[in-house]
């Protein structure tokens, strides 16, 4: 029973359970995270809009958190660059433009800028992106808000199998192992940029590889290269889940994926326990504090559908109390009733949960 | 300036059922419709084809109009009806002295039907509630709306009769006490029209009453708005009726993937700006829950709202020129008002839309002078699907994208086989939920169908693409791409095309409050924005 005992358990991996994590174990905490699935950010498309980080909270206690996230994304070989001011453009799945704040690094190159000339390049069989569409949209859109800048569609194909019909993620894998098709794209690709400063493609530049691997390839390529959003998957989304996934496990934080959290085990204001339906035998996480950021559906875990929140982001019972001393609410529990595009409200919840949790705890390791 | 025999206005059940009954009986008849096929009532009810059970108490003579129309219905357009078989179910809290009437009142109608005990019933629909005491069964169906209304239109058209979609009729040319012929709008275009005839049919349903005004003359009916859920999943897989007084939120109907509960009944000034509540939609819940259990866990995928057009009974009298029977009217404004060859057909419901259509046509045909006959009772809407075909189909696509796509297309499937034939990339599916391929996508798209879509919406309706769990987050973005890619739109209308289709989808999501639709729908609003910035030349788009 011992090796379950926990400083702090999370439950849910999306951005404030990826986030949580990151926090309590940056606090020299002894950290479990524990999720069913990976968390809906996994489809979005990887950016942090402007509106969304205007939108949530107080400057300092945001500008902490987001400085907290960049940082462990940093770490976790996925920088974030951008200002949480915003103000920069980056492209839609529609071909317009949105302002924000902070954006991976290899989404930044489809920024309009002026005199720029850059070609969207398609993949033949690829048909849930039209570099067509993209192009004359962009051009139009780009003009729209005073940029002048110029794209032009162009389209590759390639011989290596990337499935029928071809997939961002199919080509992502191949990338991600296959040096052969690695060399083959970028020969397709460095054609395809003759006369263009820029070129961009769909995201597909691997989930798994390294940003230097990606560096040698733009290099390689010789000219810059970025990425534009698609349908999900998506793989910034995906990327971004898997190298936070993987510097959470390096960092010593023990990973429990693909098991539904059952029931949470509440004696007499103490969250005891976590139960987790596992295969075999029901496993119990036992926490000094529990973080609950497993999206809206977890509120059924505290019976109730709607849930308020103590300034310590406590969740309330009907009466006004907090439910358990140690049990701290993140992610969409936190931010009730707001339904869409809160990824920074996600991180800026995640992070606080688990620094009161931290300070909440009563020092399991001095016991 | 074009001319015909006869103008019909409205392209619901009704219009349809009128073009294709007058095109048999060889009279030149154009339909116009202000939207899309099926805009008004017909595209938003149950989609139940009533075995006439729900009226056999209180309306005898509907309930019987039903159970003839629901054999002819199954008999004329086996490819819009998914024969599931119905329950009617005897609920502990309902009036048994209700179940003997129903009984007894259902074998006078005709309706076969056999008393199951609550075991039987389980046995049948494991998924019912446990202290249902029994059930009656009976021959409901689910038919797919759009397709029988589509179905009418193009068998239409193979005899010579015409329509036009997104077409308002602005005014009607009346000279010396006749109609002499109609202007109307092009909607997409701006562009106006005219057409000469020597009649006019008035099948607006909820805006009946506004057509008839261009003419001079009053329709009294009123309108009753009614909410419909649906969910994500079928757990049942016949129609689920309460036998009791027909009240709100007792049917259930399994149409495809999905399942319909209702509805609810409202009365409400018009046939536009509906919207449901909150309380609306828990109460409508509640009272299904209580026939199964298991739709607490349903996923609400969409709610909407449709307009019955109802004849103002208060009003009713005995004049001339009023035919007043079986939940509708015809109306001869001729006698009625002294505008001639005009007339109105208000109320009713869609089991009975080809009767009510055969009753019209009648008139009509007499006034024109000619003497006619109604065969629409006795001929296919579709010739059946030969067995050459049909191979092809299976040998190419996977079964139930093949089953799918025969129901559809019916012998037009050759066409678009014949293009995955050049192109075998075409066969992907664009469509997961209801297996729409790029092919027939682009086929609904191409200029060579009888119904060319203009929309993604009208996309939606010939082929179901949207309709399920995505709500058109991701194929309506590929149907949007393909209308650009076979240069129905450029760039920019392909993407304002897209905004207003998802928009119109946002709205039916935007009452859900719970569920993982919840999160669908917000997925989707992060994709392109929830703000309403998608729209394509707001310019707000770019976050100014």
């Amino acid at each position: 029973m011992e090796s379950n005992r926990y400083d702090v358990v999370v439950v849910g991996a999306g951005l404030s359970g990826l986030t949580a994590a990151g926090t309590a174990v940056r606090e020299n905490q002894r950290v479990a995270l524990v999720a069913n699935g990976p968390g809906s950010f996994v489809l979005g498309s990887g950016c942090l809009e402007t509106q969304d980080m205007l939108r949530s909270g107080t400057a300092p206690e945001r500008n902490e958190a987001i400085a907290f996230f960049c940082e462990m994304a940093r770490l976790a070989d996925c920088p974030f660059d951008g200002d949480i001011a915003g103000g920069r453009y980056l492209p839609t799945i529609l071909g317009g433009f949105k302002s924000v704040a902070l954006a991976p690094r290899l989404l930044w190159n489809a920024e309009p800028r002026d005199g720029a000339s850059t070609a969207i390049v398609g993949i033949r069989g690829l048909s849930d992106f039209d570099e067509n569409f993209m192009a004359e949209r962009m051009n139009e859109r780009a003009r729209t808000i005073g940029f002048a800048c110029t794209y032009a569609a162009r389209q590759i194909s390639l011989a290596s199998d990337c499935g029928i019909p071809v997939t961002t993620l199919r080509i992502a894998k191949r990338f991600d192992c296959d040096p052969e098709f690695r060399s083959e794209l970028r020969d397709a690709l460095r054609l395809a940029a003759q006369g263009f400063e820029r070129i961009l493609v769909p995201s597909m530049l691997g989930l798994h590889c390294s940003e230097t691997l990606i560096a040698q390839f733009e290099r390689e390529l010789g000219c810059a290269l970025g990425e534009m959003p698609t349908l999900p998957p998506s793989i910034p989304g995906l990327r971004l889940s898997h190298r936070l996934w993987r510097y959470l496990h390096r960092m010593g934080v023990e990973l429990f994926q693909g098991f539904p959290v059952q029931k949470l085990e509440i004696h007499e204001g103490s969250c005891t326990g976590v139960h987790v339906a596992s295969l075999g035998h029901p496993l119990i996480l036992r926490g000094e504090s529990v973080v609950l950021a497993a999206g809206r559906h977890s509120a059924d875990l505290l019976g109730e559908a709607c849930v308020e929140l103590d300034p310590q982001m406590r969740p309330l019972t009907p009466g006004g109390s907090a439910m358990a001393w140690n049990l701290f609410a993140a992610g969409a529990l936190a931010h009730n009733g707001a339904c869409n595009g809160e990824d920074a409200m996600e991180i800026l919840t995640g992070y606080w949960a688990a620094k009161f949790a931290a300070a909440a705890r009563g020092s399991y390791a001095a016991r | 300036m074009g001319s015909t025999q006869v103008v019909i206005i409205g392209g619901g059940a009704t219009g349809a059922g009128i073009l294709w009954d007058l095109s048999l009986r060889g009279i030149s008849a154009t339909l116009l419709e202000q939207g899309d096929i099926a805009n008004g009532a017909s595209g938003r009810c149950h989609g139940l084809l009533h075995s006439g059970g729900r009226y056999v108490v209180k309306d005898p003579e509907t309930a019987r109009d039903c159970v003839a129309e629901n054999r002819i219905v199954k008999t004329i357009a086996p490819h819009c009806v998914d024969d599931a078989g119905g329950l009617f179910l005897l609920c502990p809290h309902d009036d048994p002295a209700f179940f003997e009437q129903w009984w007894r009142a259902a074998g006078d109608a005709g309706i076969r039907s056999r008393w199951l005990s609550g075991e039987e019933a389980r046995e049948l629909e494991p998924s019912l509630a446990t202290d249902i005491l029994g059930a009656f069964t009976c021959p409901d169906a689910h038919v797919d709306v759009f397709r029988l209304v589509l179905a009418n239109m193009q068998a239409a058209v193979a005899r010579g009769g015409q329509f036009h979609t997104y077409s308002k009729v602005n005014s009607i040319h009346v000279a010396s006490g006749r109609v002499r012929g109609v202007r109307y709008c092009d909607t997409r275009t701006g562009e106006e029209h005219e057409i000469s005839c020597e009649m006019v049919i008035n099948a607006a349903g909820g805006w009946a009453e506004s057509v008839a005004a261009l003419a001079g003359v009053e329709v009294p009916i009123h309108c009753d708005k009614g909410t419909l859920l649906v969910l994500n999943d079928r757990p049942s897989s016949r129609v689920i009726n309460r036998c009791r007084k027909a009240g709100d939120g007792d049917i259930l109907v399994p149409a495809g993937p999905v399942s319909v509960l209702g509805t609810s009944s409202m009365p409400v000034p018009g046939p536009e700006g509906l919207t449901a509540s909150s309380r609306e939609i828990d109460a409508l819940m509640q009272l299904g829950i209580e026939l199964i259990p298991g739709l607490v866990n349903a996923r609400i995928l969409r709610i909407f709202c449709g307009v019955r057009s109802l004849y103002n009974l208060k009003q009713e009298g005995g004049a001339a020129g009023r035919e007043i029977s079986r939940g509708f009217a015809v109306f001869d404004h001729e006698t009625l008002d002294g505008v001639g060859g005009f007339v109105s057909i208000v109320g009713g419901k869609l089991t009975t839309y080809r009767l009510m259509a055969a009753h019209v046509c009648d008139c009509v045909s007499k006034k024109l002078g000619i003497d006619s006959e109604c065969t629409t009772a006795k001929v296919l809407l579709r010739p059946a699907i030969d067995r050459k075909t049909h191979r092809r189909a299976i040998q190419m696509l996977p079964q139930p994208v093949a089953e799918r796509i025969e129901r559809r297309l019916g012998p037009e499937v050759d066409r678009v086989l014949d293009s995955i034939e050049a192109q075998p990339e075409l066969a992907e599916l664009v469509c997961e939920c209801e297996l729409v391929t790029r092919a027939e996508l682009e086929y609904v798209l191409g200029k060579s169908t009888p119904l060319p879509a203009h929309t993604i919406g009208d996309v939606g309706r010939r082929t179901r693409l949207g309709f399920g769990p995505c709500q058109g987050t991701f194929c309506g973005y590929r149907a949007m791409l393909a209308g650009f890619q076979t240069h129905h739109w450029s760039a920019s209308q392909a993407a304002a095309e897209f905004s207003s289709f998802l928009h119109e989808r946002w709205k039916g999501q935007a009452f859900i409050h719970q569920g993982q639709q919840v999160e669908q729908l917000s997925l989707s609003h992060d994709l392109y924005g929830a703000d309403g910035p998608i729209c394509a030349d707001s310019g707000e788009e770019d976050g100014k």
